[in-house]
């Protein structure tokens, strides 16, 4: 009896392997997309670049051919398809190798089609299991997805990367551009009471020299990607961008202002001080009279002061208020005029709708279906709170000592 | 019944794995959005009242499983039938969480591995450890519990450190009232998986300290109930009620989610594989429980013998009873807990308790205390 | 069913005839006894031993009266021999008429320490061969055998495969009664007793079972006395073959008895409550019950101090789960996870096998059979070979290989990490458990990635959970989970809170230290405490 439970178990067992190892995907069958750029296609719907990385030219030396980086690190592949899982299958016509997306870091969309609209898009990108939903996405401003993808770029060899890294610093050091990844997109777009918003990036430069490897052989490159501006969406569309000062404020309100410079002036001299503001909180509350709604949006930072080209009595506590004060209106205007520009596009980037929804549920019910338009018309207002911290490694300015 | 003694801390082990098992997968009630983990909880409460039903019946005949006390209480072959129905059920059990994990690999890891053979490789460990006896399963539950711990904090701290949670996706709490929370926990979180606990009336008997029973197997119950429940709260929190609903498997999503310092991210392998093991100890408890039922109606001294062909049986059920995942879940959701679950795990366990309250009070009328 | 039936009875008669015993048959008592002749006794050596050219008879007289001395060369003493024995059988003068002849040579002129009696012939050969003297005297129908055991031994030396840094130096040897000596000369106690006993029908291998009386469970001396009268075998001629004939599963990579070379290590075990069984020729002593997490406790863990040596326990069971699924972590990272790499490294392993041939698998087995080649011959090759050959081997394995693009160089530090993590256990018998079962889960992994491993691992652990040593479970104290117990586990607890023996293997007398053992500052009792002292010196 037990032989035959045996026989049995090795059976059971061994029949399935017979039939190959069905996930086995070696290293060198892969081809690892780092990026993917999507353009509106010229014959059909889409046209999807693949950035893919070419391993042996990245990292350096040691292996077989005899050393150092021959070719670009990553080539491109272009393909079209009325969807994206058609342009995915139509490449392999091109690639000899298995497209593989986990490592994809980058979405790059054309400004042109995300005008067009970008839902048709993402319903691939989040049920596949290979690609991220935690990839990050940007809008390439005036420009196709193809030039910047296939761009090439200096310190960071694969430029999926410069994308990223550009992106983290200035959205930890500027405060003007923020990280937006398909999850964030798409639980702003099935939010009834939030709108996406998307960085854009740009190319500057010629796109034809920026796909010669002699643009990263030069220390002034003829092609650079840069991160620029914020695309404000509404039902999957874009419907314009909000330039730098708007763009920082949109960021204040988001709530994910992590360290920006404030500059204003000074006792009669133009952009005389500039201050960076570190570690800030925004919260918004909403009251209801008469059916008008209005955000009460607070916002608290701490600041030090980075640079002021005035003379300045650091232990006068009058000053240091003068300071904080001046900081805080100077934060003020530009909100301000971050919600009166998005107001314009009737989008309401900065989920004051889902705050509401969470503070006041049964109102929320009632204004659901209308709230774009009465986000436009919605009343605000606006107090910053400073405190000021520290000052560098130096107490007075040396303008204090030359009385100017 | 096989001559097996198991300490509490093993039961204890094995009620917490057990309850986790599978509920920790795809046990939020994702109709009540934000409010998922509130049925949670209260399914755990409900539970815990509807397992002093499976006590009560367990202090009738403490050396008895189920299947053996089924007998003693509506006759002989009634009994025998009825617990034959009951060995079917725990059979299907099994199979329903076999599928669910071998859907869970084949969805999202193995997408091109049959189905069929993962399953198999996955029945295989469980035979072999139901082939060494309860003994050994509670052991080797002592050293999963250690180890599904160390990945249950380490995963927390992990999301807790990446930035994930916004514990303002949880709000407006209650947003449509206490009903449909309370329908939906009756319907789904109290039968599954608390009222899964009907199979520890086929395993109490084997526990070593009887006196402890309650304490232990009510203080898992709240443990595995709470755990879910903060793996509902991680969730929603992370997720937003959007993508909570719309995510096949939550807590997966959750995990993938995680990104530290560009290193330590995509580890939703890592954290399936740690779902194995919950879901090992599910199959194997129901996977036991059929066999030692079957041992006991159909006196077979070694259960040895019949473990592989209701291995395989379960394992076939397993394929058959869904031809695809969300078949599967509608089953899952909407038949089973009403024609299966309710019957029999709480209104045939109560009918039981009248009967076996009456003949025993009967019993101690007719023989008056000496 | 038949044929089964039919295939053991041929066994049994097999059996039967291969039973053939040395000694000789009891049933006749007639044949047992020593002739009065003692040429007949010689003549009768002689034949039964096959005229062994080793076999030394002498005939002597003795005053008055004819006799003889059997030894055989080598097992002997032959100092003792010519200066107790025959310088004083040859300068015994005339024995005075109405002594025993034979009590008179007892008790006059054999000047051994041991000296016995023997009357029949399983007595006589038992003492021949164990390299006593035999004395036979004309007329008596017994023989008188002198303790001149001794010869060529090996001395105590260092050990050679359980080293440590910090401890004693010696090492058990071969000799039976060196090793008992050796632990007894630890452990000062009469209550560490001693049995013996002989296993092995041909070889007559001399086995002594060790214990501390009253430490050790009754229930499992019993079960270990016995295992060994069960066996019958006509060779033992090492510990190993007690061994495996003594474990409880046979199909099972896992050691249930544990062996050491280091007497120290054994006089703990044997405080633990465990019982140690010694083998004549053989300098590694089994201790048994064995449990799991005994294969990673280092002798240094107890010299030194208990921060370092639980750091490095732990650094040890991480070392083995590394050896156990090294290979296969790489095979199912790059074969089946590629995600999880992180994108750099990614890139970088993809880099360094685009010019590999083989498949991951592959390349994983080609290196981790060429490394285990090298270390099975770096084994058996002499002393002075080695050392070139490990460079050769290093050179291959290296650098050749990734140069001719044979395999990737990941590879190569994956097997390194290997290698060297499965060095790190203290226990041969355990660290080539994983060895092996490397292989098994590399094979799993290559199927199905890191779900393969996972119930590769969960077979493992289910299999450990069911293992038994002598009735203890393997997986003790961890499963079943006893607090109490852990104080030797994970972390090894200082030694002052290391209160009782391991519950599960000895039974009562379960305190091992006393009260208030931490140590401290000096405090204000200090004086009392030396004075105290004074008093117990006087």
């Amino acid at each position: 009896m037990k032989k035959q439970y045996l026989s049995l178990l090795v059976l059971i067992s061994v029949v399935p392997l017979l039939g190959g190892c069905w996930n086995q995907r070696e290293l060198t069958d892969l081809a690892f997309v780092m990026a993917l750029g999507i353009d509106k296609g010229e014959k059909k719907k889409y046209d999807v670049t693949y950035q893919i990385v070419e391993p042996s030219n990245v990292s350096s030396g040691q292996t077989g051919g005899g050393g150092g980086a021959q070719g670009p690190p990553i080539v491109t592949y272009k393909s079209s398809g009325n969807n994206l899982t058609e342009a995915s299958s139509n490449v392999t016509k091109q690639i000899p190798r298995e497209i593989y997306y986990a490592h994809a870091n980058i979405l790059v969309i054309s400004e042109e089609l995300a005008r067009e609209g970008i839902l048709d898009i993402l319903d691939k990108l989040e049920r596949d299991t290979e690609f991220r939903t935690t990839t990050t996405v940007v809008i390439a401003k005036d420009n196709r997805a193809e030039d910047l993808v296939s761009t090439l770029t200096n310190l960071d060899k694969i430029p999926s990367y410069k994308f990223i890294k550009t992106l983290e610093s200035t959205e930890s050091l500027l405060g003007e551009n923020i990280k937006v990844t398909i999850d964030d997109l798409l639980s702003a777009i099935t939010s009834s009471g939030k709108e996406p918003v998307i960085s854009g990036f740009t190319l500057m430069g010629s796109p034809e020299k920026g796909t010669s490897q002699q643009n990263i052989n030069m220390t002034r490159s003829q092609a650079l990607i840069l991160a620029d501006d914020l695309a404000v969406f509404k039902n999957g569309k874009l419907v314009g961008w909000l330039g730098q000062n708007n763009s920082r404020g949109a960021v204040w309100l988001l709530g994910r202002m992590k360290a920006t410079n404030v500059d204003f002036d000074w006792k009669g001299k133009k952009d005389a001080v500039s201050t960076i503001s570190n570690l800030s909180d925004t919260k918004v509350t909403f009251t209801v009279k008469n059916g008008k709604i209005t955000a009460n949006i607070n916002i608290e930072t701490i600041i030090s002061l980075s640079e002021i080209n005035r003379a300045f009595e650091i232990k006068n506590p009058n000053e240091i208020q003068e300071l904080e004060k001046k900081t805080s209106v100077q934060i003020k205007k530009e909100v301000e005029s971050s919600i009166k520009s998005v107001q314009k596009l009737k989008a309401d980037i900065f989920g004051f709708g889902e705050k509401i929804y969470r503070q006041h549920p049964k109102l929320w019910k009632k204004i659901k279906g209308d709230w774009n338009n009465r986000f436009a018309e919605m009343d605000y207002q606006i107090k910053v709170k400073t405190y000021y911290r520290e000052s560098g490694i130096r107490d007075n300015p040396f303008w204090s000592d030359i009385n100017q | 019944m096989e001559k097996a003694k198991i300490s509490t801390k093993q039961l204890f082990a094995l009620v917490v794995l057990f309850e986790m098992g599978s509920a920790i997968l795809v046990g939020f009630p994702k109709n009540l959005k934000q409010d998922a983990w509130i049925a949670n909880l209260l399914g755990m409460a409900e539970g815990i009242l509807l397992f002093f039903v499976y006590y009560r019946l367990y202090l009738f005949y403490p050396n008895l499983p189920l299947t053996g006390y089924l007998q003693k209480i509506i006759g002989k072959w009634p009994g025998r039938i009825l617990g034959f129905f009951y060995i079917v059920y725990f059979a299907y059990l099994s199979a329903r969480v076999l599928r669910d994990f071998g859907e869970l690999l084949s969805s999202t890891i193995y997408t091109r591995t049959p189905i069929f053979f993962l399953m198999t490789l996955l029945m295989l460990t469980i035979a072999y450890a139901i082939q060494k006896g309860f003994e050994v399963l509670a052991r080797v539950s002592e050293l999963f519990f250690v180890i599904v711990y160390i990945m249950a904090i380490s995963g927390f701290i992990l999301i807790i450190s990446s930035g994930l949670i916004h514990l303002e996706n949880l709000k407006p709490m209650v947003e449509n009232g206490w009903k449909p929370i309370i329908k939906t926990s009756l319907k789904e979180t109290l039968t599954f998986p608390f009222g899964e606990m009907v199979v520890f009336t086929m395993l109490l008997p084997y526990v070593h300290l009887s006196k402890k029973v309650k304490t232990v197997c009510i203080s898992g119950m709240i443990l595995s109930g709470i755990n879910i429940t903060i793996a509902a709260v991680i969730n929603i929190a992370t997720l937003g009620v959007d993508l909570f609903t719309r995510s096949s498997y939550p807590l997966l999503t959750t995990i993938s989610k995680i990104q530290l310092l560009h290193f330590i991210e995509r580890l939703e392998v890592l954290f399936m594989l740690y779902l194995m093991i919950g879901g090992f100890i599910k199959v194997a408890l129901f996977y036991y429980v059929a066999v030692a039922g079957t041992a006991s109606l159909f006196k077979f001294k070694d259960l040895r013998k019949i473990n592989l062909p209701i291995g395989i049986l379960i394992l076939l059920t397993a394929m058959i009873i869904a031809p695809y995942y969300s078949e599967h879940i509608v089953e899952g959701l909407d038949i089973v807990p009403i024609y299966l679950h309710w019957p029999f795990q709480i209104i045939l366990p109560c009918i039981l308790l009248v009967i076996a309250f009456i003949r025993n009070h009967k019993k101690t009328a007719k023989e008056p205390a000496p | 069913m038949s044929i089964i039936s039919k295939m053991l009875k041929k066994k049994q008669k097999q059996r039967k005839n291969d039973n053939y015993r040395q000694k000789l048959d009891p049933s006749d008592p007639g044949e047992l006894l020593i002739h009065r002749a003692y040429q007949e006794n010689l003549a009768r050596i002689k034949e039964e031993l096959g005229n062994s050219s080793d076999l030394v008879s002498k005939e002597i007289k003795i005053g008055n009266i004819h006799g003889a001395i059997v030894f055989i060369e080598g097992l002997t003493e032959s100092k003792v021999i010519s200066n107790f024995i025959l310088e004083s059988v040859m300068q015994t003068g005339e024995i005075p008429l109405g002594v025993d002849y034979y009590q008179y040579m007892l008790d006059k002129t054999v000047a051994l320490g041991s000296t016995k009696t023997i009357t029949n012939w399983n007595d006589l050969y038992d003492s021949l061969l164990n390299g006593d003297t035999i004395i036979f005297l004309e007329g008596y129908n017994k023989a008188i055998s002198g303790g001149t055991a001794g010869g060529e031994k090996r001395a105590v030396s260092e050990p050679s495969q359980q080293l440590s840094i910090r401890g004693p130096r010696d090492s058990f040897t071969e000799m039976l009664r060196t090793n008992t000596a050796l632990i007894r000369r630890r452990i000062k106690s009469p209550n560490l007793w001693t049995e013996s006993m002989k296993i092995g029908t041909v070889t007559q291998t001399d086995i002594a079972i060790m214990y501390i009386k009253g430490i050790a469970d009754d229930k499992i001396i019993q079960e270990v006395k016995k295992r060994l009268n069960r066996i019958n075998m006509d060779t033992v001629l090492d510990s190993g073959y007690i061994e495996q004939l003594i474990e409880e599963q046979t199909y099972t990579s896992f050691p249930t008895t544990y062996h050491s070379e280091r007497p120290d290590v054994v006089s703990s075990q044997l405080l633990e409550g465990r019982i140690a069984i010694v083998a004549d020729g053989s300098p590694f002593v089994l201790t048994v019950p064995a449990i799991f997490i005994q294969f990673f406790q280092a002798p240094d863990d107890y010299y030194s101090r208990f921060d370092l040596s639980s750091a490095l326990r732990l650094l040890r069971i991480i070392a083995f789960f590394i050896a156990l699924v090294g290979p296969s972590l790489y095979i199912a990272g790059t074969t089946f996870h590629q995600e999880m790499i992180p994108t750099t490294l990614a890139i970088a392993i993809a880099a360094q096998r685009e010019n590999v041939p083989f498949p991951a698998f592959f390349e994983a087995m080609i290196m981790e059979v060429t490394f285990e080649i090298l270390r099975e011959a770096g084994l058996r090759l002499p002393k002075s070979v080695g050392q070139a050959v490990s460079i050769v081997g290093a050179l291959v394995i290296g650098q050749a290989a990734v140069q001719a693009g044979i395999v990737s160089p990941v590879m190569v530090i994956v097997v390194s990490i290997t290698a060297i993590a499965n060095f790190s256990t203290p226990v041969y018998a355990m660290a080539v458990s994983a060895r092996l079962l490397r292989f098994v889960l590399m094979v799993l992994a290559s199927f199905v990635g890191f779900f393969g491993i996972m119930v590769g691992l969960m077979i493992m652990v289910i299999h450990l959970c069911s293992l038994r040593s002598f009735g203890v479970p393997y997986m003790e104290p961890l499963a079943p989970f006893s607090r109490k117990n852990l104080q030797d586990v994970f972390i090894r607890y200082p030694l002052w809170a290391m209160k009782n023996r391991p519950m599960h293997i000895s039974e009562g007398n379960m305190v091992r230290t006393g009260e208030h053992q931490k140590p401290g500052p000096p405090t204000q009792s200090n004086k009392d405490t030396s004075q105290s002292k004074k008093g117990n010196q006087q």
